[in-house]
C-alpha cells in the first residue's frame, strides 16, 4: 500500500469539489503532478498550485478582448467553463450536444481525469467545409475544467481554431478529445494568449482514423504555468504536421509535451517546435514517438529549437523516439542558443536600430512554424499572439 | 598685403584633397591580442583605395571596427567621416550617416522576405537622414533594375534572405544591397573571394557606376584580379595591425609577384 499522500490545501479544495467517485479517490490518492512525476519533471503543477480555489464565478456578460476574431467562422463561447452559445444556432453540419460528465480515468493522467468532471461538450462535424472557433474566456482566480469532444465523420474537413483567452489568475483544466475520421481532414490551430498569473492545463487526444490528414499549430504566449499536453492515436495511415510556437517572459513557464502512437504502416508526421524565452522564463519540450512493430515505412521528423534571450532564461528539452518497426526513417533534432551575435550586426550595418534588429530575427525565428498556417488573416492573428507586445 | 596672403591661403587649402575616411592612430586589442597597432589611413573624396595584406593583418576587423561593431571599439586613435567622429556612434547611425559594408562572409536569415528587408533597411536609413521614406512602387523599380544587374534572378529574390544562396550568390546580393543604398563611403571585405569571372566583372561594374566624386571605397583584397575591374587611385599594404606601405595601383602587382614578405618584416 502507498504511503498516505498529505494533499495540500489547493488539492483538498479539487477533491471536495468532485462528488465522491473515482477520480476524486484518484486525486486523494496521487495529489497534483509534481516533478518527481516522469512526465511532469519539469513542470511541478503541484508546487504551483498549493492554495485552495473556489470554483470559478460564472463570467456576467463574457466578452473576448477580440484576439483572433476572424470573420466568417462559426464560433462556440465559454466562459469559465460554461457553454454560452446556444447550440440551436450553429449552421448545418455542425451539431451541439451536452452530455453529462464523464469521469474518465482511462488516461493515466490524473489532471485528464480531474478535465473530464466536467460536463461533455460534443461538436459533430459532418460532410460541410466548416470554419469553427471554439473560444475559451477565463478569469478571475477560481478553477474550472473545460471537456469537449469534437467528431469529425469520415470523408469532412474541419478548419478549427481553438482559442485560450486567459486573463486574471485562474486555473484552466482544458480537456479535448478529437476523432479525424477516415479521410477526414482537420487544421488545426491553437491559440493560447494567457495573462502572466494564468495556469492552463490543456489535455488534447486526437485519435487518427487512416487517411485522415492533420495539419496543427499552436502559439502560446504568457502564463505562469502552461502546459499543452497533445496525444496522437493512429488507426491508419495518416498524414501529420505539428507546429508549435511559444514565447515567454518574466517568469512565465510554458510545456508543450507531445506524444505520437504509431500504429499502423505508412503514416508520415513533421513535427517542429520553437520557443522565445526571455527574462526568467522557462519553456519545456517533451516530444515522443512510439512506433510500433507493425508501423513499418513510418516517416517521422521532430525537432525542438529554443531562443534564449536573456541569461536567466532556460530550457528542457526530451525528444524521445521508441521504435519497434524496422523499416521505418525516424529523427530527432533539438537545439538551444542566444541570437545570432553576426546577425545582429549584418542587420545594424544595414540600418536597423538594436531593437529593431532584435525584434526582425525573433520574428524570422518564429516564422517557420507560422508560415505553416494556410491563410494570410489566420497567420497574421497568430503572428500577433506570438509578437504582439514584444 | 594682408588681402593677398588670404588668397594664397586658400589657394592651398583647395589643393590639398581633404580626407573623406579619415582614420588615425587606430589601436585596438580583442582579448589580450593587439590587432590594430597605429593604423592611420586617409581616403579622400571621389578615390578608391584598396588594402591588402595577409591572413591575420587586421583587415577585417579594420572594416568591423569603421562599421562600429560592438567588440570592436578601439583603445586610442580617432575615425571620422567628413570631420565627424564615428566612433561615438551606433552601428546603424553610422550606416544613415553613409557606411556600407560588403561582408566577407554575409548571414542567411530564413524567416526574413529579402525585399521587405532591404526596402525597411533603406527606409530606416533614409528616416534617419531626415528623408522621405522610398514608395513601394519607386523602390520596387530600382530593385528590378539592380537586380537584373548584380544578377539576381526574380525566383532567387523570393526565396528569404540569402536563404539557400550559394557564396556567390550572397556577394551578389551584397552587390545588389550597395547599389540600392547608394552609400558615402563603402567598405568591401573581400568581395572578390567565390566570385567567378563574370561576378568579378559585374562588382566592378557596380563599383564603377557608383564611383563618383562625393563617394569613396576601400576595397579589401588578396588579389590583383578584382583591381584589373576596379583600378584603384591608392593600394596599402596592411601587416601587423598597420599600414606598412602605400602606392599607386602598381603596387598591387608588386605584390602580387613578390607576396607580402618583402614588406611583412617592416610591420
Amino acid at each position: 500500500m502507498p504511503a498516505a499522500l498529505t494533499l495540500n490545501d489547493a488539492e483538498h479544495a479539487l477533491a471536495a469539489s468532485l462528488p465522491d467517485g473515482e477520480v476524486a479517490t484518484a486525486l486523494r490518492e496521487q495529489g497534483l503532478p509534481t516533478r518527481r512525476d516522469e512526465a511532469w519533471r519539469w513542470s511541478d503543477l503541484r508546487a504551483k498550485e498549493t492554495a485552495a480555489r473556489s470554483p470559478s464565478a460564472e463570467m456576467v456578460d463574457p466578452k473576448s478582448a477580440g484576439v483572433m476574431a476572424l470573420a466568417d467562422r462559426t464560433e462556440i463561447l465559454f466562459a469559465n467553463g460554461r457553454l454560452v452559445t446556444d447550440p440551436s444556432s450553429l449552421p448545418e453540419g455542425v451539431t451541439l450536444t451536452v452530455a453529462p460528465a464523464l469521469f474518465d480515468l482511462d488516461t493515466d493522467e490524473i489532471v485528464a481525469a480531474l478535465g473530464s468532471a466536467a460536463p461533455l461538450v460534443v461538436v459533430r462535424i459532418d460532410g460541410s467545409q466548416a470554419a469553427l472557433t471554439l473560444r475559451y474566456l477565463a478569469d478571475g482566480d477560481g478553477y474550472h475544467a473545460q471537456n469537449v469532444s469534437i467528431l469529425i465523420a469520415a470523408g469532412s474537413h474541419l478548419d478549427l481554431l481553438e482559442v485560450h483567452e486567459v486573463t486574471g489568475a485562474p486555473f484552466v483544466n482544458a480537456r479535448t478529445m478529437i476523432d479525424v475520421g477516415r479521410a477526414a481532414r482537420l487544421v488545426r490551430t491553437i491559440a493560447q494568449p494567457a495573462a502572466p498569473s494564468a495556469t492552463l492545463v490543456h489535455y488534447s487526444e486526437v485519435s487518427l482514423q487512416p487517411k485522415a490528414k492533420l495539419r496543427q499549430v499552436s502559439v502560446a504566449r504568457g502564463a505562469a504555468l502552461a502546459r499543452h499536453q497533445t496525444h496522437l492515436s493512429y488507426f491508419g495511415a495518416a498524414d501529420v504536421r505539428l507546429g508549435q510556437l511559444y514565447r515567454l517572459e518574466d517568469t512565465a513557464h510554458c510545456d508543450f509535451t507531445t506524444h505520437a502512437d504509431l500504429l499502423h504502416p505508412d503514416s508520415q508526421t513533421r513535427h517542429l517546435c520553437k520557443g522565445v524565452i526571455d527574462g526568467r522564463a522557462r519553456g519545456v519540450f517533451q516530444g515522443k514517438f512510439y512506433v510500433a512493430r507493425p508501423a513499418q515505412h513510418t516517416d517521422a521528423q521532430m525537432a525542438h529549437h529554443a531562443l534564449l534571450l536573456s541569461d536567466d532564461a532556460s530550457v528542457n528539452a526530451k525528444p524521445e523516439l521508441e521504435i519497434y518497426a524496422d523499416d521505418v526513417e525516424c529523427a530527432h533534432g533539438n537545439t538551444a542558443g542566444a541570437l545570432d551575435e553576426d546577425a545582429l550586426f549584418y542587420l545594424q550595418q544595414r540600418g536597423l536600430s538594436a531593437d529593431e534588429a532584435r525584434r526582425l530575427l525573433i520574428d524570422a525565428f518564429g516564422a517557420e512554424v507560422l508560415d505553416r498556417v494556410d491563410g494570410d488573416a489566420m497567420r497574421d492573428a497568430l503572428a500577433a499572439v506570438y509578437g504582439g507586445g514584444a | 598685403m594682408p588681402a593677398t596672403n588670404v588668397q594664397f591661403f586658400t589657394y592651398r587649402i583647395c589643393r590639398k584633397k581633404i580626407a573623406m575616411l579619415n582614420i588615425q592612430d587606430l589601436h585596438l586589442t580583442i582579448g589580450d591580442n593587439p590587432i590594430l597597432n597605429g593604423l592611420s589611413l586617409e581616403i579622400p573624396k571621389g578615390e578608391v583605395h584598396a588594402i591588402m595584406g595577409p591572413n591575420g593583418s587586421g583587415k577585417s576587423t579594420l572594416s568591423y571596427t569603421v562599421a562600429g561593431r560592438t567588440g570592436y571599439e578601439p583603445s586610442a586613435g580617432d575615425i571620422t567621416l567628413d570631420g565627424d567622429s564615428l566612433l561615438e556612434l551606433d552601428p546603424a547611425e553610422r550606416a544613415a550617416k553613409g557606411i556600407f559594408l560588403s561582408f566577407q562572409s554575409p548571414v542567411a536569415i530564413p524567416g526574413v522576405a529579402t525585399m521587405n528587408f532591404i526596402r525597411t533597411a533603406l527606409n530606416a536609413q533614409r528616416t534617419s537622414r531626415g528623408e522621405a521614406e522610398m514608395s513601394s512602387a519607386a523602390f520596387l523599380k530600382v530593385f528590378r533594375e539592380k537586380a537584373k544587374i548584380v544578377g539576381l534572378t526574380p525566383e532567387k529574390l523570393k526565396r528569404p534572405f540569402n536563404d539557400g544562396y550559394s557564396g556567390g550568390e550572397k556577394k551578389r546580393m551584397e552587390m545588389l544591397q550597395m547599389a540600392m543604398f547608394e552609400p558615402r563611403f563603402a567598405i568591401m571585405d573581400e568581395t572578390d573571394s567565390g566570385l567567378d569571372i563574370d561576378a568579378l566583372k559585374m562588382v566592378g561594374d557596380v563599383v564603377n557606376d557608383l564611383r563618383g566624386p562625393d563617394r569613396g571605397f576601400l576595397v579589401i583584397t588578396h588579389y590583383q584580379r578584382l583591381l584589373d575591374h576596379i583600378k584603384p587611385d591608392r593600394v596599402h599594404v596592411l601587416a601587423g595591425g598597420k599600414i606598412v606601405k602605400s602606392g599607386g595601383p602598381e603596387l598591387a602587382t608588386e605584390l602580387e609577384i613578390g607576396g607580402y614578405d618583402q614588406f611583412t618584416e617592416a610591420a
